[in-house]
């Protein structure tokens, strides 16, 4: 008896020792490409110092692989550990699958977490849950090519119509030196219905305006004088005024990004994340980084700030518990540090930032002004509904451009309210 | 009659003229591989490279977060174990569909074979990967290589094969005694050799070009094939016009050695698969 | 499981019994003696049987159940079955109908230029004014089928790309305005439509030179001699000869158009403003957000096309043979 109880107590014990140090993979899907999956790995070398025997198999999809991906998973009871990606695509699978978890107490538990503001949790929650973690703030600003600006004799330009004249002289003066007339001023993209939308998104927030569509009482803004004056830019942007190649309204991102690094257009959006593949590669560094443009003397302008990107937990992640405290481990200074180091973007802001580039401080310090996504599509449950006829109106717009813009958006106002009436009565 | 000289060259500038346009295409794409992106966007027509440019294909030794030769080894592996199982469980399938014509089930499962060609197949992409789970195929080789093993030209082309037997010959098989297992393995078989050949290659090539089921079963870009990869790296973020035309260049040049070195068994092989059937 | 780069062929008629091994049971052994040798025959289709199964009808089965169920339960142990809602609403939602119509207009102009160009190719290459290299051309129309198509469209994608591309600076070169491409509206079907062409135009090509290899020449040579123009004999003597070529490919063509998916996840995802959003990619996208009873909706009401198409054009090739 007390040989078996020895025996019993012994096998109880090495259990117990072998457990922690059994071989645990965690998967997280991402959209972030190689940099992400780098900074993934890292983190599991780094989380495996206090978890031993545990690793992290990142694995990149394109974002719309990544939706259909972790929708069908989700639903199927076949989710990975975790999910990373923004936080209006987390409230997109929430809404397709009520399956992510709620990450209340895992924040709750953590004491370390000062840096996160009220504006900071209230996007990371959807419907009174916490779907995510926010690990990196999104900050997307202006980008100009450096080089370009010192050819025609221009610098960073702060208003409209600093872009307009930049935006001739790049398109007509050669600014590459290649004796052909081959350049655009801007590199902008249309093709999916966010593409287009983001980049208004841009325009409207960066010229210091809190809303594009909507605000957060159901209003549609668009014709309201200061918001049609942006839109009506902005559509002439992608058609009359010539500053956009002709494909723009089919390039998807990766075209937008084909133009930017093929040094095809001058002017363009630089997200936190490019900023450390610029530096070095493609752009290698000739480019300028600042806010967005001025439309209005009396109003400041802005870096835009689109949101968090933040780590998520599936209700059926095969290892829960794990999978919660890799998410809460995201927050930690090394962990915060790798991510500005490898993706450029973090929330905590006790970071190291001396071996930055000019630019990765632009965004890493968040000296300049920054306006926030006014994240409609959390208030208003029609809103992505509205949304998608807002984007097919604009295309047709860019496909026909129409003889008078301000009627346009008259026009499309007046079809919105009749729609969101109709969504908002469903 | 033999035709006259100017005839003859308008002929000849017309078949030329369609070929270059059919080819040209290749020599872009091979172009576009070792130019540098600056030098293509300059001159775009230019026919041969200025220098041989060779740094694309270290940009592409990582795609997705898998290393290129995985996506290269993918390929062959499910490409080829899909081919084989493919001829095996085919031919077995239209030689039994033909020896049983007229018998209910047999023609029920080929109308239901049939059938299932006529579907949208980009549309079973949920319903597929709904199967694959409850089977626990999914992310594994065997899902993709069972789901590649079916295809219309090969049940055709075989079963076109096997109704092409005269009935005699088997006929004085069962006359003389032989059971099924000899008259497959001693008659049918050793005639069927030509027909296996050509339905092999012409599996291989089709399968090579799969990326559609590929993508649904895979749960990570480790049993991603070379087609997946391409479309991953052409729907990725900041990718490069070299690098897209370089993992371009790999996808199509082991399908078109193998196709130049069988191009009469290829095309005779499709032309029979569909005319006949 | 159907061949990604290939059509599917239509269902073919039954074979004369006469002329197959499939008798020789019925009509030289006894009715018993047949039934006892079933039993290996089962065993030989198995495989074949279970992978059809398995890969093919269940899948379509689930398929078309899930297209009457609520897209928020469809992949739930419980799902919630609201009969023909889906059903009602694609046919409710503008963007659906306006996909179906451009789809049917896309197929059709697709299978009419496809099989005008394979048949114009295939009589150029099958005349006598072309002896030697003749293989060679084959060869180079044909490569395209069996080049992996994400490879191909994407090669295309960029050929056509204003600042990269071959097409304007071509056009540019011999003094011709500049084409649109993938980026206008007025020009993004026809050049998708020339993409497809270049994938699947050699495989019609084949057919027809199958099909003019075996028609019988003499009937030219009599109509030659009793001084019939060239033309005359193309339409009154070649084409009754190549009408179950024609039938062939006009099956294979309606049915790999009504389905085009790929060029459109390659080359333009549905735009520019919608003009080549199909019905195949719109379910698919519809997929992606989770829709999946609208989505297998439209998989149904597109199989259901496929299927009626297909098998009416089969029938009238069919009734025209007996004629």
């Amino acid at each position: 008896m007390r040989l078996g109880t020895l025996f019993a107590g012994a096998a109880v014990g090495l259990l117990l020792a072998a457990a922690p140090a059994r071989a645990q993979e965690l998967t997280v899907w991402h959209d972030l490409g190689d940099n992400g999956t780098q900074w993934f790995e890292r983190l599991g070398a780094e989380f495996a110092k206090t978890n031993p025997g545990v690793t992290v198999k990142a694995s990149s999809f394109p974002t719309d692989q990544w939706f259909g991906r972790v929708i069908s998973a989700l639903n199927t009871d076949t989710a990975p550990d975790l999910i990373y990606n923004n936080y209006e695509r987390v409230i997109r699978i929430q809404t397709q699958t009520g399956k992510v978890s709620d990450l209340k107490g895992a924040l709750g538990a953590i004491t370390d977490k000062g840096f996160l503001a009220e504006d900071d949790l209230r996007v990371a929650t959807f419907g009174g849950k916490m779907i995510i973690l926010p690990v990196q703030r999104v900050q997307m600003a202006l980008g100009v090519r450096k080089s370009w600006l010192d050819k025609v004799g221009e610098t960073f330009p702060a208003t409209w119509a600093d872009v307009q004249r930049v935006a001739v002289k790049f398109r007509e003066g050669d600014p590459d030196g290649n004796g052909k007339a081959d350049t655009f001023a801007m590199a902008l993209q249309a093709a999916k219905p966010r593409d287009l939308i983001h980049m208004l998104d841009l325009f409207t927030f960066g010229s210091g305006l809190r809303h594009t569509l909507v605000d957060p009482q159901g209003t549609i803004v668009i014709d309201e004088p200061e918001h049609a004056k942006v839109l009506v830019e902005f559509l002439k942007t992608y058609t009359t005024y010539g500053y956009v190649s002709p494909d723009t309204i089919n390039h998807t991102f990766t075209d937008m990004y084909q133009l930017i690094e093929g040094g095809r257009g001058g002017m363009f959006r630089v997200g936190d994340w490019n900023v450390k593949k610029w530096d070095s590669q493609a752009i290698k560094g000739d480019f300028v980084v600042g806010p967005w443009p001025k439309f209005k003397a009396d109003r400041g302008n802005a870096v835009v700030i689109g949101g968090m990107r933040g780590i998520a937990v599936p209700e059926n992640s095969p290892k829960k518990a794990l999978a919660t405290a890799f998410a809460q481990f995201m927050l930690t200074k090394p962990a915060q540090q790798a991510s500005l180091e490898l993706v450029g973007a973090a929330v905590r802001k006790d970071l190291d930032t001396a071996a930055l580039s000019d630019r990765q401080k632009f965004f890493a310090d968040a000296k300049g002004t920054l306006v926030a996504y006014d994240f409609p599509e959390s208030v208003h449950s029609w809103y992505p509904e509205l949304e998608a006829a807002f984007h097919r109106k604009l295309m047709t717009a860019l496909a026909a451009p129409p003889k008078d813009f301000e009627a346009f958006v008259k026009e499309t106002a007046a079809e919105m309210r009749d729609l969101k009436a109709k969504l908002a009565a469903k | 009659m033999t035709a006259s000289w100017p005839a003859r060259l308008c002929a000849y500038a017309a078949a030329s003229l369609i070929a270059l346009l059919f080819l040209y295409p290749y020599w872009w794409m091979v172009l576009g591989a070792f130019r540098t992106t600056e030098a293509v966007m300059t001159a775009p027509l230019r026919l041969w490279p200025e220098s041989l440019d060779l740094s694309v294909f270290g940009t592409i030794a990582r795609v997705g977060g898998a290393p290129l030769w995985r996506y290269a080894a993918n390929s062959v592996l499910i490409t080829t174990a899909s081919t084989v199982l493919a001829v095996l469980v085919t031919a077995l399938g239209a030689y039994a569909i033909v020896r049983r014509h007229g018998h209910r089930v047999f023609d029920a499962l080929r109308y239901g074979f049939l059938l299932t060609i006529m579907y949208p197949y980009m549309l079973l992409v949920i319903p597929v990967y709904i199967v694959m789970y409850k089977l626990g195929l999914l992310g594994s080789y065997t899902g993709m290589v069972l789901f590649l093993a079916l295809g219309p030209i090969q049940f055709f082309l075989f079963e076109q094969f096997f109704r092409s037997i005269p009935p005699e010959v088997i006929e004085a098989a069962i006359i003389d005694g032989a059971s099924e297992w000899q008259i497959l393995f001693r008659v049918v078989l050793p005639m069927a050799t030509p027909i296996v050949a050509t339905v092999s290659i012409i599996t291989f090539l089709l399968n090579w070009a799969q990326w559609f089921p590929v993508l649904v079963v895979s749960r990570s870009p480790d049993t991603y094939t070379l087609p997946v990869a391409l479309l991953t790296i052409n729907g990725e973020l900041g990718t490069n016009f070299q690098g897209i035309m370089a993992l371009a260049v790999l996808t199509t040049i082991p399908v078109t050695i193998v196709f130049l070195l069988a191009q009469k068994r290829v095309m005779a092989g499709m032309a029979d698969g569909a005319v006949k059937g | 499981m159907a061949a990604a780069g290939l059509p599917p062929p239509p269902p073919p008629g039954a074979p004369p019994l006469s002329a197959s091994i499939a008798s020789p049971v019925r009509t030289s052994a006894s009715w018993r003696e047949s039934l006892s040798r079933d039993g290996v025959f089962y065993a030989f289709v198995a495989p074949f049987a279970i992978l059809t199964i398995l890969f093919g009808l269940w899948p379509i089965i689930l398929s078309i159940q899930v297209s009457f169920t609520a897209s928020a339960t469809a992949l739930k142990p419980n799902a919630a079955y609201v009969g023909f809602e889906n059903y009602r609403a694609i046919f409710a939602d503008p963007v659906f109908l306006a996909s179906l119509g451009r789809t049917l207009a896309y197929t059709a102009a697709a299978v009419v230029a496809n099989v005008a160009f394979a048949l114009a190719v295939a009589l150029l290459l099958d005349s006598k004014l072309i002896g030697r290299g003749r293989t060679f051309f084959k060869v180079a129309v044909f490569l395209p089928v069996v080049t992996p198509d994400v490879a191909g469209y994407v090669v295309w994608k960029w050929l056509y790309d204003r600042s990269f591309g071959a097409v304007n600076a071509a056009l540019d070169l011999i003094g011709l305005p500049a084409f649109g491409g993938l980026a206008s509206v007025g020009t993004v079907t026809i050049a998708i439509l020339i993409a497809e062409l270049w994938k699947h135009a050699g495989f019609y090509v084949i057919i027809f030179l199958a099909n003019l290899a075996i028609r019988d020449r003499a009937l030219d040579e009599a109509a030659a001699i009793d001084g019939a123009t060239a033309w005359q004999r193309l339409v009154h003597v070649t084409l009754p000869q190549l009408r179950p070529a024609l039938v062939i490919n006009g099956v294979y063509a309606l049915i790999q158009f009504l389905k085009t998916f790929t060029v459109v996840v390659v080359m333009t995802k549905g735009g520019p403003a919608d003009t080549t959003n199909f019905v195949s990619y719109y379910a698919y996208q519809l997929f992606d957000q989770g829709r999946y009873g609208e989505a297998t909706a439209m998989a149904t009401v597109l199989f259901g096309i496929v299927a009626v198409l297909a098998l009416t054009a089969y029938g009238i090739g069919e009734r025209g043979d007996r004629r």
